[in-house]
């Protein structure tokens, strides 16, 4: 079944992009996007902006103005300045519960969408062998972990295919980065992200010895 | 002296509304409030058959300005017919409520154990629940009184506010005491039982009894403060920049709280005469001006506006107020 095969293969591979993307990533980019549209949201992340610059300009008006000298002015302007605050606390308020649900629909979509789709897989096509190994290749115990859990014996699972597609995509992501890494000299992820590579007497592109 | 041009200058309209069953004044300390309540005390008694005039602040002026003593009981201020007066603490204490008064109310306390002790916490976790105990038994004494005008003279600004919020927290926190009540109530009876009952042979229905009787006396009073035909508020000021500043915020939370205030009064103004050789008095005039100018401005409009001046003698005792009083009414012709 190659196309179940394929279909596995590139479901780990989109799993693993989101995970190197990450979760926070993802829901802001939609967030963006959403927000782009034209949604009740996008009106009122746009009011929001108005509302929060007014509030700015209140303040520093209220602060440009000498409450000793000019206490009507100021007053009036404090007025202003605490409805307008009060406004913007509130629909932000509104603003940041609307965002949270988006982000827990995001979540739920993607999980469904990754792990959830796996799940299924794995249960539709728990019985069916993806593909058959040569009889005698392995040793008994080998291929009964190989058959884990419901495949008949002697073939390969959909869990085992699923399992050994995500170790290939990791290693192969990681190999790559790591010649990209040695290319450029420069670390790539990890707290020393940006930092340039230290290796003793590996004279790579970029690599400079510093004593 | 520049009249507004939409309010009228004094507190006359706040004689004339009959309706006004609560008339609160406040404002910083020092500024002249007891002189003013007392003041609107003795005109409002001459308008009203009968007017009761309480002291929330826990320095008690009231004793000061009329010059006799008042307690904690209403007594009649002598030689202003219709009008009585009182002083309350505010700092009174749950334990008299649920004791009654009794002395033992820490025994009660310590008699219901660990409960009485997760009651007490609880009743004190609540902030301002204290006072607003007191407060509520005072409101329910005074509805009881049959008053045509009950006026306060509120503690310093402060103070005052956490005063007028706590109808809204004695609810809260009654309600939150009812529910517990309901839930637990059993429990709590069983142990009281098993410990020999409350002191003074009370019943613990007798104290939730209680505490819901003053909930509704709450409830009630919450509603009239609100309404601008039943309460008013009257703030007392200086034309100084901290007492316009606090002025300000307290209207502003007045609103908040939907208490209605439409008159001020700006105290202790100085009309040097012109040919005043004070160097002091007339600079501190000008600096009047300046703020009566702004209050003129920012309250004008919405607020009848009194101005008090300031006098050489100290205003106390009944005749001083009288006369004092009489501006409160007559806007003070200033000797140019």
């Amino acid at each position: 079944m190659p196309s179940v095969l394929l279909f596995v293969f590139l479901l780990q591979l989109f799993i693993h992009l989101l995970n190197t993307v990450g979760k926070q990533s993802v829901n802001d980019l939609l967030w963006l996007l959403f927000t782009k549209l034209p949604t009740p949201q996008s009106k009122a992340a746009a009011d929001l902006s108005t509302l929060r610059n007014e509030v700015v300009r209140l303040n520093r008006e209220m602060k440009a103005t000498s409450a000793q000298d000019d206490f009507a002015k100021w007053a009036r302007l404090r007025r202003q300045h605490d409805k307008a605050k009060d406004k913007y606390d509130n629909e932000a308020r509104n603003h940041q519960s609307f965002r949270t649900n988006f982000d827990r629909a995001i979540t739920a979509a993607r999980w469904l969408g990754t792990q959830g789709l796996q799940f299924g897989a794995n249960a539709w096509y728990s019985k069916q062998p993806m593909f058959w190994i040569p009889q005698g290749w392995v040793p008994y115990h080998i291929e009964w972990v190989l058959s884990f859990p419901r495949a008949p014996l002697g073939s390969i699972s959909i869990n085992v295919w699923a399992i050994a597609c995500a170790s290939v995509i990791k290693m192969i992501v990681e190999g790559v980065m790591a010649l990209w890494t040695l290319r450029t000299g420069v670390v790539k992820e990890g707290p020393r992200r940006g930092e340039r590579v230290q290796m003793e007497g590996m004279g790579g592109v970029g690599v400079k010895k510093e004593l | 002296m520049a009249d507004d041009s939409e309010m009228e200058a004094s507190l006359k309209p706040i004689l004339d509304q009959t309706s006004l069953k609560w008339v609160f004044v406040g404002g910083k300390g020092g500024v002249g409030k007891t002189t003013t309540s007392c003041s609107l005390a003795v005109q409002m008694a001459k308008v009203r058959k009968s007017v009761l005039l309480i002291s929330t602040d826990p320095a008690h002026n009231l004793s000061d300005a009329f010059g006799m003593k008042f307690g904690k009981d209403a007594r009649p201020v002598e030689g202003v017919p219709g009008l009585a007066a009182m002083e309350i603490d505010p700092n009174g204490s749950i334990n008299d409520l649920i004791a009654a008064g009794g002395d033992d109310a820490q025994d009660a306390m310590q008699g219901l154990g660990g409960v009485g002790n997760m009651f007490q916490d609880m009743a004190f976790s609540i902030p301002g629940v204290d006072e607003a105990m007191s407060f509520a038994e005072v409101l329910k004494q005074v509805k009881g009184m049959e008053y045509e005008l009950i006026i306060f003279d509120t503690a310093p600004t402060g103070h005052t506010l956490r005063f007028l919020q706590f109808p809204t927290v004695m609810e809260k926190a009654l309600e939150k005491l009812s529910a517990l009540s309901q839930q637990f109530g059993g429990m709590i009876n069983n142990l009281v039982n098993a410990r020999g009952g409350l002191p003074n042979g009370q019943s613990f229905e007798d104290v939730l009894a209680r505490m819901e009787d003053l909930r509704n006396t709450i409830g009630d009073v919450n509603k009239q403060f609100k309404n601008p035909d039943l309460t008013t508020f009257v703030p007392v000021l200086i034309p100084e920049f901290l007492s316009l500043y606090e002025t300000e915020r307290m209207i502003q939370e007045l609103g908040g709280y939907e208490i209605d205030t439409h008159a001020m009064v700006v105290n202790q103004l100085l009309f040097p005469k012109k040919d005043n050789p004070c160097e002091q008095c007339n600079s501190r005039r000008k600096m009047q001006k300046k703020y009566l100018e702004q209050i003129d401005d920012l309250y004008g409009e919405d607020f009848h506006v009194v101005k008090m001046p300031l006098l050489v003698e100290e205003v106390r005792g009944v005749p001083a107020i009288t006369s004092f009083s009489e501006m409160l009414v007559k806007p003070f012709d200033a000797p140019e």
